[in-house]
C-alpha cells in the first residue's frame, strides 16, 4: 500500500536532483507584452562584457600593441578577413555587422557554458546563454535577411530581383523559398545547437556529477565557437552572394 | 503553429520543478501527469480494500499502462493545464534583442571597429612608408659605397705613384752610387795599370841596360880578347 507513495517520493527526489528545465521562462510584463527576462538579463551581461572589454582595450591604442589591444586587433583582423573572403573587396561597411554578429553570438554561447549562472536563482526558469532562446536567434537571423536585401538593392538597384529567375525562370519558386529558408535555417541551427549542447551538459551533470561531463563541456565550448563562426560566415556569404554580379 | 509545438513539447519535457500553476493533489507534489491522477484515484479505491492483493496489483499495473497510453495521447486541454513549456515562444523579447543587437553594433562600431581599424590602417601605412624610405637609403648607401670605392682607388693610385717614384729615386741613387764606385774602380784600375806600365817600362829599361852589359860580358867571355 505504501509502495506507490514511496516510489513516487523517490521519483520526486530524482526529479529534484535532475531538474532539467526546458522552455521555462522567467516572464516580465512590459506594457501588456511578455518578455523572457532571463534572456534579456544575460544579453545585457554579454553586451556589458563586450563593450567594457573593448573600451578598456582600445581606449588608448599603442603603436606596439599591449596584450589586450593585441587580442582585439587579432579579433578585428579575423573579422575583416572573414568578411573579405565572403563579401569581397567591398567588405568595409559590413565589418560592424558581421563582427557584432560573431562577437555577440560567440560571447553569448561561451557565457552560457562558462559563467556559473546556477548561483543566481531566478523565481522561475534559469539563466543560460541568450542564444538558447529562439527569440534571440530569430532576432539575429532577421537582420541578416534585411542586410542581404539591402546590400543587393543598394548595389544593383531593382535589377537585384533578376536573380530570382537565374539561371532559369523555372527556379523562381525555389529562389523565393530560399529567402525564407535562409533566416529559418540560420536561427534554428544556432538555437538547436546551443540548446542541445546545454541540455546534454545539464543531463550529464545530473546523471554523473563529476568528471564525465567535462569532455562534453569542452565539446560544448567548441560547438559554441563553431556555431558563432558559422552564423557570421553564412551571414557574410549571403551578403556577398547578393552583391556579386550575376551572369 | 508555435502553440501546437508548445503543446506537443510540453508533454515530454515538463518536469516537477516547473509545475506550480495547477491545483495540487493532496498527497503528491509530483507533476500532474494524467498517470498520476489515475494512480491516485486507484490508490483511493485500494483504501477501501485494505489488503493489497496480487490481483489488485495486476489491475493497477493494467491501469498504469492504460494511463501511460492516455498520457501519450493527452488531449491539448491537459497540456494547457500544465504550464506551458514554451520552447518556441515568440514575444516582445525578439524585437528587444534585435534593438539590443543594433545598439551593440553601433556602439562597437563607435568604440572598437572604426577607431581600432583606422589606427591599424594608419600604422600599416606608416610602416609601409618607413619601409619604402628604408629602400631609398639603400640607394644612398650604394652611393656612399661608390664614394668609398673611389676614395680607395684614388688612395691606391697615390700609393702606387709614390711607390714608383720612390723606386725611381732609389734606383737613380743606386745607379749614381754604382757609377761613382765604377769610376773610382776605373780610376784605380787606370792608376794601377799606369803604375804597372811604368814599372814595366822601368824594368824593360833596366833590362835594356842589363842586356847591354850582359851582351858585353857574353862577348868578352865568348870572344877571347
Amino acid at each position: 500500500m505504501n509502495v506507490l507513495p514511496c516510489s513516487v517520493n523517490t521519483l520526486k527526489g530524482l526529479y529534484d536532483i535532475s531538474s532539467v528545465e526546458v522552455g521555462q521562462h522567467f516572464y516580465w510584463q512590459i506594457g501588456g507584452f511578455q518578455v523572457h527576462a532571463q534572456v534579456l538579463i544575460t544579453s545585457w551581461v554579454v553586451i556589458a562584457i563586450l563593450l567594457g572589454s573593448a573600451t578598456i582595450a582600445v581606449r588608448n591604442p599603442q603603436t606596439i600593441p599591449t596584450d589586450g589591444q593585441n587580442f582585439f586587433e587579432y579579433v578585428l583582423e579575423f573579422i575583416r578577413d572573414l568578411s573579405k573572403t565572403q563579401i569581397g573587396e567591398e567588405y568595409g561597411p559590413w565589418v560592424p555587422f558581421i563582427g557584432t554578429m560573431f562577437l555577440f553570438i560567440f560571447v553569448s554561447n561561451w557565457s552560457g557554458a562558462l559563467l556559473p549562472r546556477k548561483i543566481i536563482q531566478l523565481p522561475h526558469g534559469e539563466l543560460a546563454a541568450p542564444t538558447n532562446d529562439i527569440n534571440t536567434t530569430v532576432a539575429l537571423a532577421l537582420p541578416t535577411s534585411v542586410a542581404y536585401f539591402y546590400a543587393g538593392l543598394t548595389k544593383k538597384g531593382l535589377s537585384y530581383f533578376g536573380k530570382y529567375i537565374q539561371p532559369t525562370p523555372i527556379l523562381l519558386p525555389i529562389n523565393i523559398l530560399e529567402d525564407f529558408t535562409k533566416p529559418l535555417s540560420l536561427s534554428f541551427r544556432l538555437f538547436g545547437n546551443i540548446l542541445a549542447d546545454e541540455l546534454v551538459v545539464v543531463v550529464l551533470v545530473s546523471l554523473v556529477p563529476s568528471v564525465v561531463p567535462i569532455p562534453v563541456m569542452f565539446l560544448g565550448l567548441f560547438t559554441s565557437g563553431i556555431q558563432a563562426l558559422i552564423f557570421a560566415t553564412l551571414a557574410a556569404a549571403y551578403i556577398g552572394e547578393s552583391m556579386e554580379g550575376h551572369h | 503553429m508555435s502553440n501546437m509545438i508548445m503543446a506537443s513539447s510540453s508533454k515530454t519535457l515538463i518536469t516537477s520543478s516547473s509545475i506550480q500553476s495547477t491545483p495540487k493533489p493532496p498527497k503528491f507534489q509530483l507533476p500532474q501527469f494524467s498517470t498520476l491522477k489515475i494512480r491516485n484515484h486507484h490508490h483511493h479505491q485500494n483504501n477501501k480494500t485494505p489488503i493489497l492483493t496480487l490481483n489488485s496489483l495486476k489491475s493497477s499495473a493494467a491501469i498504469a499502462t492504460a494511463a501511460a497510453t492516455v498520457l501519450t495521447m493527452a488531449p491539448p486541454s491537459l497540456a494547457a493545464e500544465i504550464e506551458k513549456a514554451a520552447l518556441f515562444d515568440f514575444n516582445l523579447t525578439l524585437p528587444l534583442i534585435m534593438a539590443e543587437f543594433l545598439f551593440l553594433m553601433v556602439a562597437l562600431d563607435k568604440i572598437y571597429y572604426t577607431p581600432l581599424g583606422n589606427f591599424m590602417d594608419k600604422r600599416d601605412a606608416e610602416i609601409r612608408e618607413k619601409l619604402s624610405s628604408v629602400k631609398d637609403t639603400s640607394a644612398e648607401v650604394k652611393q656612399l659605397d661608390e664614394q668609398a670605392a673611389a676614395i680607395m682607388r684614388a688612395a691606391r693610385a697615390e700609393i702606387s705613384a709614390a711607390l714608383n717614384q720612390m723606386k725611381k729615386e732609389t734606383t737613380a741613387e743606386v745607379e749614381a752610387k754604382m757609377a761613382e764606385g765604377r769610376k773610382k774602380v776605373e780610376a784605380e784600375l787606370a792608376e794601377a795599370l799606369a803604375a804597372l806600365e811604368k814599372q814595366k817600362d822601368e824594368t824593360i829599361k833596366a833590362l835594356d841596360s842589363q842586356i847591354a852589359a850582359l851582351s858585353d860580358e857574353i862577348v868578352k867571355k865568348v870572344l877571347p880578347i
